[in-house]
């Protein structure tokens, strides 16, 4: 009996085992590896490529590409000359001027890839020029502004005294001349005349001053501009004070000196004193 | 009827409870809160005070605490052909190697106390409102002039960064971590600078002053390429108050002489208000066993251009004859004996000020903004700039050229171990070249990504997606 149901029992456990036998077969059946489509994770830190070029300092054929692309481990680069490089900052020295398109290819452990061009274009920089200020009405005449107007003193009008005055004789250059009255209350001014700072220029011009009663005529020249008279000495690059009264009908010529300093444009200031004075024909040049 | 009447007064009662905040949210009276503070000049003063104490930084060996200017050597000068660890192993190798990773605590660290001294000026300049009217434009810019010097150590070091220019809170998650151009920052930075260099005079050292803000804006200038503005700045500063000292240690070892125009001050074996970088450049006396230690190269540069100044910048490690020690900030001004490291004084609490800024420094920039990107230059107000320098380190041939080469090499030697190098070369366009030599000779890994920090990976984290790293990490 105990035998018998000790059988039945064991025939029920076969079952079960059956049972467990078949679910494991049907599950094994259902599960397969997964990889890489459903389920897997993206790349979300695809490759991305990037680079930016500098010319050297010293030879300006030579450039420095830095690289900056990020998840990226490998790196092609091609530079556009027949010159290719696997490290990750590269320098070329092209053979010669001329545009040269600079590839980029990186690539992750994956595989993806991404590119980038970019032209580069050699040329010898130039050497700075500097600046050489023109001065409007240089020399006082009528219609001498760039676009044919003027009277020969727009440029030089101001808020400091009154306008000048213009003569026709004696003049230097062209027609007319600028004229101070002995009272010395006219002033000329004119700001804006762009310079390159810390260059050596030269600033030439003629006064003439009459013989009687004692006289002079100064002119400064002063790093950017002013508000007010009281700012003169404080900007003043270079000044000078003619007192050459020997003939009145015979223009004396000055060449003042002076350096731009941390100036981008100068301003340019006339005044006299105690008697009537003439001055013509400026001009600035790099010394 | 009666119960009604009560429930009226009640009513009244509640009504005016609910009237008075200060109720509901009342002003702590046995402890100091930002609520309430800031009542007067006085009080707004120790919120001055306390911008200068984020810069000055927590003496401490932990990396939680925020460790402000003290550790700016190790993202700086550690990052150039100046200097490196002498075990060259540990987070602070990363530097040397140029191997800085994203997790790195010292990068966090100055990133977080420089952000810090951002919060403090912000929350300075948010209550000004209380401050009487002689002393709010002053407060406003010294708090100024330390957010726009802040962020000018930040803006070279990190790239494009978060623009806090008020106060944030905690859900301000979009101002802390969007990244704004450096070219927005540097808006910021000029405004700030020009605000402070205004409304200060120069009579401190230890605090800002007029020619301090005019002297870093300068810089500024010069590192945005704007050098004609650079060389105003640096005129108004010469041949003002300051002077160079005749003897070049005493720069260092005599305190706020003539030559040091901003200096962040430190008192020595008070905890809470020295520094601990003068004993961790000697050998063990600090808790590393030594950093800062200057390169072969550095030491070549010295001995070729630094004339007398080679022996006041540097000295051979008396307990290890192959390594070099930087003597600029020795402890208390203490030679440490014998072996280099017995100090009567603690070391660990070193009173010697930090200078950020000083006059040689302004009259390189002189130079600089002449030469103004160009490969020399023989203007005779540079000449006197650069031989004024020289001078004083006992070269005395006269000059008739400068090249952007010896300006370099001249700065490097002038301001060697003052922090100045990897923005020096940076600023001159030479750093990729210079750093891959070096990097090349020492075996180390530079890339021109290295000349960006990364933004520490805290951040990023915490920025839920929203802050992006900078390339090469």
């Amino acid at each position: 009996m105990t035998h018998l149901s000790y059988i039945k029992n064991s025939s029920k456990l076969v079952k079960a085992f059956l049972c467990l036998f078949a679910m494991t077969l049907t599950v094994s059946c259902d599960f397969e590896y997964e990889l890489p489509e459903a389920g897997s994770i993206a790349d979300m830190t695809a490759p991305l490529a990037s680079f930016s070029a500098s010319q050297s300092e010293d030879n300006y054929l030579s450039y420095s590409f830095s690289n900056l692309s990020s998840s990226a481990i490998n790196f092609e680069w091609d530079l556009g000359d027949g010159n290719t490089s696997t490290s990750k900052d590269v320098s070329n020295t092209y053979p010669s001027e001329g545009s040269y398109v600079v590839v980029l290819t990186v690539s992750d452990a994956l595989g993806a890839k991404n590119t980038i061009s970019k032209i580069v274009t050699v040329v010898k920089p130039p050497a700075p020029a500097a600046k050489v200020p023109s001065v409007l009405e240089a020399s006082f005449e009528d219609n001498s502004l760039p676009d044919g107007s003027g009277d020969g003193r727009d440029s030089w009008r101001n808020d400091f005294g009154g306008v000048i005055q213009i003569t026709s004789s004696p003049v230097q250059d062209g027609k007319q001349a600028a004229k101070f009255p002995s009272a010395g209350d006219r002033v000329a001014y004119q700001s804006g005349l762009e310079v390159t700072p810390n260059t050596d220029y030269v600033i030439t011009y003629y006064y003439t001053i009459k013989t009687s009663p004692e006289g002079s005529i100064t002119l400064n020249v002063l790093g950017g501009a002013i508000g007010s008279l009281s700012e003169v000495s404080s900007k003043s690059l270079a000044s000078h004070v003619g007192t050459d009264q020997t003939d009145a009908n015979t223009y004396v010529k000055v060449d003042l000196e002076f350096n731009s300093g941390a100036n981008e444009t100068i301003s340019l200031l006339i005044t006299n004193e105690g008697s009537e004075s003439r001055l013509d024909n400026v001009s600035i040049d790099l010394k | 009827m009666k119960h009604i009447k009560y429930i009226a007064l009640a009513f009244i009662g509640g009504l005016t409870i609910s009237c008075e905040t200060n109720f509901l949210e009342p002003v702590p009276e046995v402890a100091v809160s930002s609520a309430g503070y800031f009542q007067n000049d006085e009080q707004i003063e120790t919120g001055v005070i306390g911008i200068y104490d984020a810069i000055q930084g927590v003496n401490s060996t932990s990396l939680d605490d925020n460790r402000g200017v003290q550790i700016e050597y190790y993202l700086t000068e550690m990052r150039s052909d100046n200097t490196r660890t002498k075990s060259q192993e540990g987070e602070a190798a990363q530097f040397e190697e140029f191997n800085v990773t994203t997790q790195n605590g010292l990068v966090a660290n100055y990133y977080r106390s420089f952000f810090n001294v951002i919060y403090r000026a912000n929350l300075v300049l948010d209550n000004l409102e209380n401050a009487t009217t002689g002393s709010s434009a002053k407060f406003e810019a010294e708090a100024k002039f330390a957010r726009a010097y802040a962020y000018f150590n930040l803006v070279r070091l990190f790239g494009d960064l978060p623009l806090v220019n008020g106060l944030i809170g905690p859900l301000d998650t979009d101002i802390a971590f969007t990244r704004v151009p450096a070219a927005n920052i540097y808006e910021l930075i000029v405004s700030d600078f020009e605000f402070a260099a205004n409304n200060l005079d120069n009579s401190q050292k230890n605090r800002a002053s007029r020619a301090a803000a005019q002297g870093l804006l300068a810089k500024v200038h010069l590192t945005l390429g704007n050098y004609t503005q650079a060389q105003v700045l640096c005129e108004s500063i010469i041949g003002g108050d300051y002077s160079l000292e005749s003897n070049f240690s005493d720069i260092f070892y005599n305190e706020s002489n003539n030559e040091v125009i901003f200096a962040v001050g430190y008192n020595p074996g008070v905890e809470a208000d020295s520094q601990d970088f003068s004993a961790e450049w000697m050998n063990g006396v600090g808790r590393t066993a030594g950093v800062n230690y200057v390169t072969n190269e550095a030491i070549e540069a010295l001995e070729t251009f630094g004339g007398n100044r080679a022996s006041l910048s540097y000295r051979q490690d008396l307990s290890q004859a192959t390594q070099y020690q930087v003597t600029k900030y020795l402890p208390n001004g203490e030679d440490g004996g014998a072996d280099g490291k017995s100090f009567n004084t603690d070391a660990t609490m070193s009173g010697n000020d930090w200078i950020v800024l000083r006059y040689a420094d302004v009259l390189l920039m002189h130079v600089e903004s002449i030469l103004a990107g160009g490969q020399a230059t023989s203007a005779a107000a540079a000449i006197s700039s650069f031989q004024q320098v020289r001078n004083r380190a006992g070269i005395s041939d006269t000059v008739s050229e400068i090249t952007k080469q010896d300006l370099l090499n001249e700065r490097r030697v002038e301001l060697a171990f003052e922090n100045q190098r990897l923005f020096d070369l940076i600023r001159f366009g030479v750093a990729q070249e210079k750093l891959s030599a070096f990097s090349g000779a020492n075996g180390y890994g530079f890339s021109a990504t290295d000349l960006l920090l990364p933004i520490p990976q805290r951040e990023i984290n915490l920025s839920n997606g929203k802050m992006t790293q900078n390339p090469g990490y």
